[in-house]
């Protein structure tokens, strides 16, 4: 059991109570290994970014059980094993590209920020913009640096909220590539929400498929694609039958 | 956290810059790098008030002198500037005066400000307290306080003036800064919680430095209404050799030429106050979003 990264077992969320009762997750059973990238896709409503801020810590479960690492995800919070991007780059405006990037690292007080900050932005391939400000960049360039800046201190797990959300088509494939080479370079486990079928496909190693109003998992599919995946995988007919898969499972699951 | 919750957020995606499309294929260009014409841009900024000024001026001075104007209602510009160079050691002197009033009021009213502010953000319950109430104050007109902080600090001192001033100023600093310190976005402080930062590491990595331009936009309010407030003050009496006094003196003795130029000289100070907010804002915050504009174009 503590050989998973995230381990939830029946795990359940409501907001509110009364008649401002809001059953958000219910009964969420799902454990993900070591080195998996595992997206969560599903209508809007369907809790997948409330079951990410579980698993964050940022929220806490009203029900069930979740352990990040073995430990309670808060317990996985102040030990920092978490990193995190979300839709907005969420970039300080005050501060450099360098600067933010060594945001975690000085509130962690971890030493060599600079090299590390250095070699971050190599990785996602920044290097030469370290003095920018953020205002300075595109909109991809900028949620590159939020994800140089989430692997900055070595998280154990990368938590990423809709990350290509605002970016559009030809950036975000772009960006899909950039994460999965980051991915296989660093080994560390994803868990990536999405509304997008294909950056689901593409990206992951098991897809899980969430239904909305209670939010719950109604299925897992593994995706079995080959590595290193690219334009090729793209254009590959594995590639639109998982897509097929995946979008038939949701259509299914959305008539009433 | 109480104070992240209980805060609606703008998540409108439509804000994060668009990425041009043949851009993203040509290694990501960056978007508004700063020009080297930026100080040239700034002088052409500069043209069309300098060419107001000059117009408003020859303007007054050319209809008071056509239309005879009596210099107890509107005095030539001319004959202001030649008493502004007659009478300088006299304006100067009861200028520098209101300035250290006005000084001193500024420099105890943006440190309480700025205390009761972080004190908003560090403790919900005194925002909660507070805020309403300090929100009804800044509508107060507290200039009226004046003949009664004479009468707690004594009127010749000129803690009395500095009192008015110090009020005056504490309303915007403090609710500026407060919004500041507090309209952080929700992502951010999420973001911090991920790390496991301490409230103090918020503070000082997130808020502080969020806060900053509200700051220095209530500055720039304050420092001009510093010398208005240390004026007013001193109308109700006090020493005489202050600005507000020799207006006084000067308006009752009919020498209108006289009480403008030592407006002129309350002029010149509360620009110089402002323009001491100016730099002092590009020295603290050279990233900031409003200087980017002139840069760019």
């Amino acid at each position: 059991m503590t050989d998973f990264v995230v381990h939830a077992q029946d795990v359940g969320k409501v907001f509110g109570a009364g008649g401002g009762r809001v059953e958000a997750l219910r009964g969420i059973d799902v454990s993900i290994g070591p080195g998996e990238f595992v997206s969560l896709i599903g209508p809007s409503g369907c809790g997948k970014s409330t079951l990410l801020r579980l698993i964050g810590d940022l929220l806490s479960p009203t029900e069930g059980s979740l352990t990040v690492n073995g430990k309670p995800p808060s317990q996985a919070r102040n030990d920092r094993d978490y990193g995190m991007v979300f839709q907005k780059a969420t970039l300080l405006d005050w501060r450099t590209v360098q600067k933010n990037v060594e945001l975690p690292l000085e509130i962690m007080d971890v030493d060599g920020r600079a090299v590390r900050a250095g070699e971050m932005l190599d990785l996602v391939q920044l290097g030469d913009f370290a003095g920018h400000y953020p205002w300075q960049l595109s909109g991809g360039m900028q949620q590159r640096v939020a994800i140089a800046r989430a692997l900055a201190f070595r998280p154990s797990l990368l938590l990423m909220d809709e990350p290509f959300g605002a970016l559009d088509e030809m950036t975000r494939e772009l960006m899909q590539q950039e994460v999965l080479r980051i991915w296989a370079e660093t080994g560390t486990t994803v868990v990536f929400v999405t509304h997008s079928i294909p950056e689901a496909v593409f990206l992951s190693t098991r897809v899980v498929v969430m239904s909305a109003r209670p939010g719950r998992i109604v299925d897992v599919i593994e995706t079995g694609l080959s590595h290193p995946r690219n334009e090729d995988t793209r254009e590959s007919q594995a590639y639109y039958d998982k897509i097929t898969e995946v979008r038939e499972v949701l259509r299914h699951e959305d008539k009433p | 956290m109480t104070s992240q919750d209980d805060l609606g957020r703008d998540r409108d995606i439509l804000e994060t810059h668009e990425t041009d499309v043949f851009a993203a294929f040509e290694g990501d260009v960056p978007v508004g790098t700063r020009t080297p014409s930026a100080l040239s841009s700034r002088v052409r900024h500069a043209g069309p008030a300098i060419v107001a000024f000059v117009l408003v001026i020859v303007v007054w001075e050319t209809l008071t002198t056509v239309f005879n104007v009596q210099a107890f209602v509107l005095p030539r510009p001319s004959v202001i500037v030649e008493r502004f160079f007659a009478t300088a050691g006299v304006i100067w002197g009861a200028g520098w005066n209101t300035l250290i009033e006005a000084v001193g009021g500024l420099v105890a009213g943006i440190a309480l400000g700025v205390i009761v502010a972080l004190a908003t953000v560090r403790w919900v319950r005194v925002r909660e307290g507070l805020m309403p109430f300090a929100i009804a104050a800044n509508a107060v007109p507290i200039i009226a306080l004046a003949p009664i902080t004479n009468a707690w600090f004594s009127i010749t001192s000129p803690v009395s003036k500095m009192a008015v001033v110090a009020v005056v100023v504490f309303f915007p600093v403090m609710i500026n800064t407060a919004r500041g310190l507090i309209e952080v976005e929700e992502e951010e402080l999420e973001l911090l919680r991920s790390y496991a930062a301490t409230p103090r590491e918020v503070m000082r990595r997130v808020r502080i430095p969020h806060a900053l331009p509200y700051f220095f936009s209530a500055l720039k309010v304050v420092s001009a209404l510093s010398i208005i407030a240390a004026i007013v003050a001193e109308y109700f009496g006090g020493p005489q050799d202050v600005l507000g006094q020799y207006i006084i003196a000067k308006a009752n003795l009919f020498v209108y030429p006289d009480a403008w130029a030592a407006i002129l000289v309350a002029s010149i100070m509360g620009i110089a106050l402002y323009a001491l907010v100016l730099i002092a804002e590009r020295l603290i915050m050279p990233w900031h979003v409003s200087f980017r504009a002139a840069d760019e174009s």
